[in-house]
């Protein structure tokens, strides 16, 4: 895509540059009318396309299978109706059926399909010794996870107070658990500043001074 | 009166200040290419060998659970795989559980010029936007049926040659999911474990880090780590594309945190040895 | 009577979802995979319609705003709605392909994406006055974090290796292997507690979903 060259294209990439600059004086500068302006715009908007995005949805899962015969569609479409309900204070308890089934499945799902891959496959993985012919690098990397995991289990897990015997390993655990999450903070800013840069450039692009 | 040094100045600094300096730094590298070399991690040598498996005919679904939001971390990895999918001559299967899913498939198509001597709906296909978190993924497992009647055009699912034969996620060969949060957890639970489908991760780069142990487990065979995995994967498959760009201005904006979290330490350090 | 309807029910109907979910999983019954592919479509559609009820709580909030003349913010309010209806009319006139309409296509396309990025990108700038004001190396905890956090910001980077070639190895090293027991732990923890809250959950203990407080 290169620079729109047509009337409509033109004004669209301007006033998303517009929008981005009322977002952005609210940092750059201070709070103002227009940064509300554009968060307004914004909510409105979103809360529109996921209305109609639920509309649509809804019509393709259900009504169309109801229309073509699938008599029990009736169902869910009724549970779903009773979801609003919700915001009747007499009523409200009306929709604590759709959402015992909304929780209920989603519960089960998640419970049966935890135990492989977040239990057992971890505990797996972390007691798999390198293979044979591996360097000390591995052997040591082994160690380092094996140990790790378990010292950082042991101050999630044992809800005693961490005192006497208990005291150093939970302390040692609370430093790996700092060196992941000093990790994840990094990772953290690769992605705030990707997501940034992105602007940055498209900033750039609707001056004209960088390429589409 | 106690006379105020240049670290009490320095930390009592207006945050406008770094926002300004910041948005000015990311700008830079776009004018002024730095273009600097990328290192490629095992991570991303892992998901290409992985693509690389795949025959002709192959159906590989991608799930696309990542808004335009979300474009400059995961759309180049979309880009990137899409390529290698189509040098594989694999089916490709799009779906999405975001309301703008559409926007990034077809960003993905505009993006890859090899879609053009594709035909849809016989070698690619975009099913269009599925709600329900885990319950949805876990049906389509079982039945993509009772959650897509047609394309995202609204063209019926059976007039479409490439979804002959394709019901399950026993008809998959692959799936590559690319979220920004729970969805390959989803996967992992409702595809992988109990269908085996050997699956792989396109996050942003939080998902790294936790996807990180299924990946050491051998549940997913590759993992990206947003921009800087796109920018791997664009080099391993020799395309260098907007991820590699998106790095240069990476290399300013992370040196600024750095040097913001060294000074504001030399700082502390310096106000508490005074008192 | 009445309470039993409107609670011990409620729970009942959970508990059976949650066991058909995992008996479906567990053992090969086809009624029972029948049942759990049938409420899995039935929760589908359920979300499905629930994400209109979030809207139509906002645009609720916001009219008591306009209606009420709140200072200050009544004004923002009837914009949200105006462009909540005005949008919602434009989608509606094709509900089976919304972007054939024009506005609605160019509406989407460059306020509604741009927005979207823009919003998810802001944080960018408090992460960086963040790093200046708040991440203090206190004691060795904050010290080890930072610690990695700043090696593994210079193997993303690619200027680290310009400045010394081991930093990229560093920073790999924590990357890839010095955060794994935490990530792990915090996997292996999670699943524990999805699993005890899933008991809890089937035992009619769990009552938050349900808008109570307490359980026991």
């Amino acid at each position: 895509m290169g620079y729109p060259t047509t009337m409509d294209g033109i004004l669209g990439i301007w006033t998303a540059l517009a929008l981005m600059l009322f977002v952005y004086s609210y940092p750059l500068y201070k709070e103002n009318q227009l940064f509300r302006f554009a968060e307004h715009f914004f909510i409105g908007l979103s809360l529109a396309i996921a209305a109609i995005t639920g509309i649509q949805t809804t019509i393709r899962l259900a009504i169309n299978p109801l229309m073509a015969g699938k008599v029990h569609y009736i169902i869910p479409i009724l549970l779903g109706f009773m979801m609003y309900l919700i915001l009747h204070r007499d009523y409200r308890w009306v929709s604590r059926y759709p959402i015992a089934i909304l929780v209920g499945s989603s519960i089960g799902l998640g419970m049966r399909g935890t135990i492989i891959p977040n239990i057992l496959s971890q505990i797996i993985a972390t007691i798999t010794p390198p293979k044979p012919g591996a360097d000390a690098t591995a052997w040591f990397n082994f160690v380092y996870i094996g140990i790790g995991t378990i010292l950082a289990v042991m101050y999630f897990l044992l809800t005693f107070e961490h005192k006497g015997p208990l005291l150093y390993p939970t302390r040692l655990g609370r430093w790996v658990i700092m060196i992941g999450l000093g990790a994840y903070f990094g990772n953290t800013v690769l992605f705030r500043m990707a997501m940034l840069s992105g602007r940055a450039q498209f900033l750039l692009q609707v001056l004209g001074l960088v390429p589409f | 009166m106690s006379q105020e040094s240049i670290w009490d100045r320095l930390q009592r600094i207006d945050r406008r200040v770094i926002y300004w300096i910041l948005f000015i730094l990311l700008m830079i590298p776009f004018i002024r290419p730095l273009s600097l070399p990328v290192s490629i991690g095992p991570q991303s040598i892992t998901f290409i060998e992985g693509l690389r498996k795949l025959k002709e005919g192959d159906v590989v679904v991608i799930n696309i659970s990542s808004g335009v939001s979300a474009w400059p971390e995961c759309l180049p990895s979309l880009v990137a795989v899409s390529k290698v999918l189509i040098q594989q001559k694999a089916k490709i299967i799009f779906w999405t559980s975001f309301v703008d899913g559409h926007m990034t498939f077809e960003k993905i198509v505009e993006k890859v010029p090899e879609f053009k001597k594709l035909t849809y709906g016989v070698d690619y296909v975009h099913l269009g936007f599925y709600t329900g978190a885990e319950p949805a993924v876990a049906q389509l497992a079982k039945n993509i049926r009772s959650i897509f009647t047609t394309d995202y055009k609204g063209t019926p699912i059976d007039q479409l040659p490439i979804m002959k034969g394709v019901n399950s996620a026993n008809d998959v060969k692959m799936v590559i999911s690319s979220d920004t949060g729970d969805y390959c957890d989803y996967y992992i639970r409702q595809w992988r474990i109990p269908y085996g489908v050997p699956l792989a991760e396109i996050g942003i780069a939080m998902n790294f880090s936790a996807y990180q142990p299924h990946w050491q487990a051998g549940i997913l065979f590759g993992v990206t780590a947003g921009a800087r995995g796109g920018a791997e994967l664009e080099k391993l498959i020799g395309a260098p594309g907007d991820a590699t760009i998106t790095m240069d201005s990476i290399n300013t904006s992370h040196l600024l945190v750095i040097v913001a979290v060294i000074l504001a330490n030399l700082g502390y350090a310096a106000t508490r040895r005074r008192k | 009577m009445a309470e039993v309807v409107r609670r011990e029910l409620v729970y009942v109907l959970t508990a059976v979802v949650v066991i058909i979910m995992i008996v479906d999983y567990f053992f090969a019954v086809p009624a029972i995979s029948a049942i759990a592919g049938e409420l899995n479509t039935w929760a589908t559609v359920i979300s499905t319609m629930a994400l209109t009820l979030g809207a139509v709580n906002i645009i609720r909030v916001h009219s008591r705003n306009v209606r009420k003349r709140t200072p200050g913010v009544w004004y923002h309010s009837a914009w949200l709605i105006f462009i909540f209806a005005f949008v919602l009319l434009l989608g509606l006139t094709n509900i089976n392909n919304p972007s054939a309409n024009p506005i609605y296509k160019w509406i989407f396309d460059y306020s509604y994406v741009s927005l979207g990025q823009t919003w998810y990108a802001i944080t960018g700038f408090y992460i960086a006055s963040a790093a200046y004001r708040a991440f203090r190396a206190r004691n060795i905890d904050a010290a080890l974090l930072l610690i990695a956090g700043i090696l593994v910001m210079l193997k993303n980077a690619p200027i680290g290796e310009v400045i010394w070639a081991q930093l990229p190895v560093l920073g790999g090293w924590f990357n890839d292997i010095g955060q794994m027991p935490a990530m792990r732990t915090f996997l292996i923890v999670a699943a524990f507690g999805l699993l005890a809250f899933g008991f809890r959950t089937l035992l009619g203990r769990e009552r938050g979903f349900y808008g109570e407080v307490g359980g026991g």
